[in-house]
């Protein structure tokens, strides 16, 4: 088959002018013929990966890298859920009453993501003030495929040992399935509750729209 | 990688004109500027398939005292600045090489025989060797110092002025100057070279590109070279349709290259689109 | 007429699209036939002139034909050719190593001619550097009109070098071994195949048309033990005698250079010394084939001070023609001195162990030739093999083998590289084959150059800064001018302490904390360069700066990521 300096060279991820040379000085099963590199496929890739390269011939449909949606705080939020009126005690008892309500998962995931929750709590309190707790496990969730933030406003307040000792009234719980995802994840949601505007809108208990469409509302600030 | 000019400085009236064509050359195109001032009286070039070796005519190693300075007072009151080619390789000790990565050579029509011959109709054997082997085209001056304002391209459908079309499309692109195309039809139609262009892919840059397309047919080719305009840079391929294409030139730069008086852009057929 | 010319690229054909082997060995029965023919024709035109003159010997101008000779040569070399001066085979090397072993078409026959005029004519030098640069130059010129490619072309120079060594010796092996050892540098088997069918090509077109004659055929080579000590010490002797040979060709020139002529006027003098040479010791005159044949049958008979003295004239001799300007190689001289060499040691060994039975003198003149050859070129197996293939016999392989090794040893102690090479080495321009330095003139700058670098400009604030720096990967941040001119880097390792200090954001511009005094690379140069500087600064990444713009990053990492594949490209 044949094809141009440029496009071989971009197949075997090299930079233009080493393909050149290496057709000029005959090191590799190409030759060229009025600009273009003619070659046989199946030598050549024999070749590519005799030396460690590789020839990527079959990467024109694949396209895994452009339909992954870029992470967003909104894209999160939607793939979550919103509880309201979720009851509790203490910690314990309004995480349990918050995972147990979680529709997508059964019951064995429930009691290990419950687990998992508490296990973090235990190390410090995830209530990062203004009232607000972000509850997440301490390693990302396996069979995970997309992140999502489930939100629950809790009826009346729990005390969540937050970094200001208020009480908390809503919590926000990441699950994301890398500590990359839950890093980016976590620096948009502070984004938002840094805003007390935003916090005075939360203490609203809105509805599940108005509450994306506020958050796409800042994100678009950002 | 802005484009590199290659010029070799002969020391002498006749060796400033064509410097000054060099730098007039790299103000329009961008280019930077590669001077080698020799200190022996020949050099090798490698190319691809082929070592050329040129020897040069005794006026290029005229007076090498003043030579730095003179090049230098050119170029810097131009508002340039020039690299210069020491030579770091030597075949022999009195042979040095010169590198060939090159995008464009500047040359006057004889670097190896005597300057008097300089005229319509001659260009040096070194010159050619130089076109026929070299993966730049090279810049064929007039002798005396003159600008240019606009590019004439001539195209005959042969592989070699296809891409002496691309680069002058690229070079209109560079500089902003209106860009010609001349076709000699020889007994076929418009549409056969429209075709050709369409098969090339670039029939919507020539829509772009070019200003006005001349089609000549009635008259004989070197009458219709008339129509050349005399401030165009006239870009040509070497060779064109003839079977001995590697051995000689081609017969129609040969009717250009000895009728008419404008700088020419020779594309070889070892040119390939660089960039 | 168009398929004629489609002849022309046989490594298109679907034939050898997929294994150009046989293509290879297809060019090098054809090169090594073709070069054949050359070494013949140089040896035949010698044996004519050389015979021609011969009748004059007896005249007292006779010294002034060497004279004649080097200055046509001389003036055919650099004004008809306008070649370079040089006896071929540093060249062949030098293009080999370099260019993908590509040589002008002028070369195929101007050594040819310049060294027939100059050995012709009385000059003490030999025909077959001249033979294997005519050989190597038909070769690359072959490949160039097939459009072979740089590997391919080199094997055919190979060939063409094999082939006219072959032709002249009539000695197969010793041409492949040659080139396998001095002119390629490589013993690879995709080369060693065309190379040795060239050979048998190039020996068999001597063979059919001067016939199959083997010099020293029959010769009784019956070496003892005691023979075998004595080698040692002939070994040693050799040594010496090439290291002086070597000293004394390379003084010649610096000599020669101080006077200020004309290159013909200067080997003119040259020849007309070598002349006056001849009138005392005729045996220094010519490529002296009929001494050797006399020393090596034992029919010369002078004394062991005459034949010291004749080797030592035939190394002045030879560095008097070549050094002045004359054209020719070293080889042939060398196994005339080695077989005075060897005599002078026999006749030596005898007056001193006057009850010992030695082998037979030319059984020593042969040894004395092997050991000079091994140790001017380095090559003890050349040395071993030619001797062999002239004497058609290996009895005498023992010896052989211990005289090439030693001397070749011993002399590599003073001469670390041999004589075809000491020139490259010393420009540092010898890249054999998978060599360090091989695989680093191979790379270019350009194909190096990292392009994810953030350009920022010189008068950005702080704060602006800080959020280029979020967005980018790197850790190198090249600045630039109003102009676009390159002004210097920031380095992410120095801002650090400001980084987090937000009182900093708006009081520092980029201007204040670039470093305009870094170390730039250019296009043009060595990597090797380039690596050096890096190590004495202990830097991992420059910047390369071409026309005064900032085009780019070169880091040892992608450095090294691309040597590993240039590496295993070129080596595999």
């Amino acid at each position: 088959m044949n094809l141009s300096l440029s496009e071989l060279a971009k197949k075997l991820n090299l930079p233009e002018s080493t393909v050149e040379r290496w057709i000029k000085q005959g090191r590799m099963p190409v030759h060229k013929e009025s600009g273009k590199c003619i070659f046989n496929k199946s030598s050549l890739i024999k070749w590519a990966s005799k030396h460690n390269l590789k020839f990527m011939i079959f990467e024109e449909n694949n396209k895994i890298g452009d339909d992954k949606k870029e992470l967003t705080f909104l894209s999160s939020m939607e793939n979550g859920e919103v509880f309201y009126d979720v009851k509790g005690e203490d910690i314990y008892g309004v995480l349990e009453n918050a995972v147990n309500k979680i529709s997508s998962f059964d019951e064995n995931q429930k009691k290990d993501l419950l687990a998992k929750l508490i296990e973090r709590e235990n190390l410090t309190s995830t209530g990062i003030g203004n009232g607000i707790a972000i509850p997440h496990p301490r390693v990302p969730v396996e069979n995970f495929s997309e992140s999502a933030v489930i939100t629950c406003f809790i009826d009346g307040t729990v005390d969540f040992n937050a970094i200001d000792g208020k009480p908390v009234f809503i919590l926000f719980i990441l699950l994301s399935p890398s500590t990359k995802e839950h890093l980016s994840l976590l620096s948009k949601l502070a984004f938002c509750m840094r805003d007390i505007s935003f916090v005075e809108f939360l203490k609203s208990k809105p509805s599940k729209d108005s509450l994306i469409e506020k958050v796409s509302e800042f994100e678009n600030k950002s | 990688m802005d484009s590199q000019l290659f010029h070799i400085f002969r020391n002498t009236p006749l060796g400033r004109e064509t410097l000054l064509q060099s730098i007039y050359f790299s103000k329009q195109t961008n280019a930077s500027l590669n001077i080698y001032i020799p200190k022996f009286i020949k050099f090798l070039m490698y190319f691809d398939n082929d070592v050329v070796q040129v020897d040069l005519d005794e006026s290029y190693l005229s007076s090498p005292d003043t030579a730095l300075d003179r090049v230098k007072n050119l170029v810097e009151s131009n508002g340039l600045s020039a690299n210069f080619i020491e030579p770091k390789n030597f075949t022999a000790s009195t042979l040095p090489d010169i590198p060939v990565n090159f995008d464009f050579m500047c040359s006057p029509r004889s670097i190896s025989d005597l300057t008097s011959k300089i005229g319509l109709g001659h260009i040096g054997t070194r010159v050619r060797r130089i076109v026929q082997s070299a993966k730049f085209p090279v810049l064929i001056t007039t002798p005396v110092y003159s600008e240019w304002n606009n590019i004439t391209v001539f195209f005959g459908g042969s592989h070699n002025s296809i891409k002496a079309l691309k680069l002058g499309i690229r070079l209109s692109r560079l500089t902003g100057k209106e860009l010609f195309i001349f076709t000699q039809l020889d007994g076929k139609k418009r549409e056969h070279y429209q075709e050709i262009l369409e098969k090339e892919e670039l029939q919507k840059e020539i829509n772009l590109m070019v200003t006005k397309w001349n089609f000549y047919g009635s008259k004989s080719f070197e009458e219709n070279l008339y129509n050349v305009p005399h401030d165009s840079l006239a870009i040509v391929g070497a060779y064109g349709h003839s079977v001995i294409k590697n051995i000689i030139f081609g017969s129609k730069m040969e009717k250009i290259q000895s009728t008419i008086q404008n700088n020419f852009l020779v594309v070889g057929p070892n040119y390939g689109q660089v960039s | 007429m168009r398929k004629l010319f489609s002849l022309r690229s046989p490594s298109r054909w679907f034939f050898f699209r997929a294994d150009d082997r046989l293509l290879l060995i297809l060019m090098g029965i054809i090169v090594g036939i073709c070069s054949g023919l050359a070494a013949l024709a140089l040896s035949y035109s010698l044996e004519t002139l050389l015979e021609f003159f011969h009748h004059y010997s007896q005249h007292w101008w006779v010294f002034i034909l060497p004279a004649i000779g080097a200055a046509l040569s001389s003036f055919f070399l650099n004004y008809v050719l306008k070649e370079g001066a040089g006896h071929g085979v540093p060249e062949v090397i030098y293009s080999v190593s370099r260019y993908g072993g590509l040589i002008r078409l002028r070369s195929s026959f101007s050594r040819l001619v310049s060294s027939c005029l100059t050995i012709g004519f009385g000059g003490s030098a030999g025909p077959e550097a001249p033979v294997v640069m005519s050989g190597a130059a038909i070769g690359s010129n072959i490949a160039n009109f097939f459009y072979l490619n740089d590997r391919q072309r080199v094997t055919l120079v190979g060939c063409g070098a094999a082939g006219a060594i072959a032709a002249i010796f009539n000695a197969p092996i010793a041409g492949m071994i040659f080139t396998m050892e001095v002119i390629l540098g490589e013993w690879s088997m995709v080369n060693i195949i065309p190379i040795a069918i060239a050979s048998v090509a190039g020996a068999e077109t001597s063979r059919l048309l001067v016939g199959n004659y083997i010099k020293f055929s029959h010769l009784t080579l019956n070496t003892n033990f005691i023979d075998m000590v004595a080698c040692f010490g002939l070994a040693a002797v050799t040594a010496i005698v090439s290291i002086l040979m070597t000293r004394m060709l390379r003084n010649m020139h610096h000599v020669s250079e101080k006077v200020k002529t004309k290159p013909w006027i200067r080997a003119a003098m040259g020849g007309c010394l070598v002349g006056l040479l001849g009138f005392q010791v005729p045996e220094v005159l010519g490529e002296g084939y009929h001494a050797i044949e006399a020393m090596v049958q034992g029919t010369f008979k002078a004394g062991l001070l005459v034949v010291a003295v004749a080797a030592f004239a035939k190394i002045l001799a030879t560095s008097l023609t070549l050094g002045w300007g004359g054209s020719g190689g070293i080889f042939a001289p060398c196994l005339v001195i080695g077989s005075f060499t060897g005599l002078a040691f026999h006749r030596l060994l005898v007056i001193v162990f006057p009850e010992i039975a030695w082998v037979n003198e030319g059984c020593f003149a042969l040894l004395g030739m092997a050991g000079m050859i091994s140790g001017i070129l380095q090559a003890p197996l050349t040395g071993i093999f030619l001797i062999v293939e002239i004497t058609g016999s290996s009895e005498v392989m023992l010896p052989l083998i211990a005289v090439s090794s030693i001397s070749t040893t011993l002399c590599h102690y003073f001469e670390p590289a041999s004589f075809y090479v000491k020139d490259l080495v010393e420009k540092g321009q010898l890249l054999r084959p998978g060599t360090d330095e091989r695989v680093l003139t191979d790379l270019s700058v350009a194909e190096l150059l990292e392009f994810d670098c953030v350009v920022i400009k010189k008068n950005m604030m702080f704060r602006e800064f800080i959020e280029v720096v979020k967005s980018s990967k790197r850790n190198y941040y090249p600045v630039e001018n109003e102009d676009g001119s390159f002004a210097g880097i920031v380095y992410f390792d120095e801002i650090r302490p400001y980084l987090f200090d937000t009182l900093m954001y708006d009081a520092i511009i980029i201007e204040q904390i670039v470093d305009d005094k870094v170390r730039v690379v250019n296009y043009t140069d060595d990597l090797s360069e380039v690596l050096k500087t890096m190590d004495n600064n202990g830097l991992y990444s420059m910047p390369v700066v071409s026309n005064n713009r900032f085009a780019g990053m070169i880091s040892k990492a992608t450095i090294l990521d691309h040597y590993r594949k240039e590496l295993k490209v070129q080596t595999t």
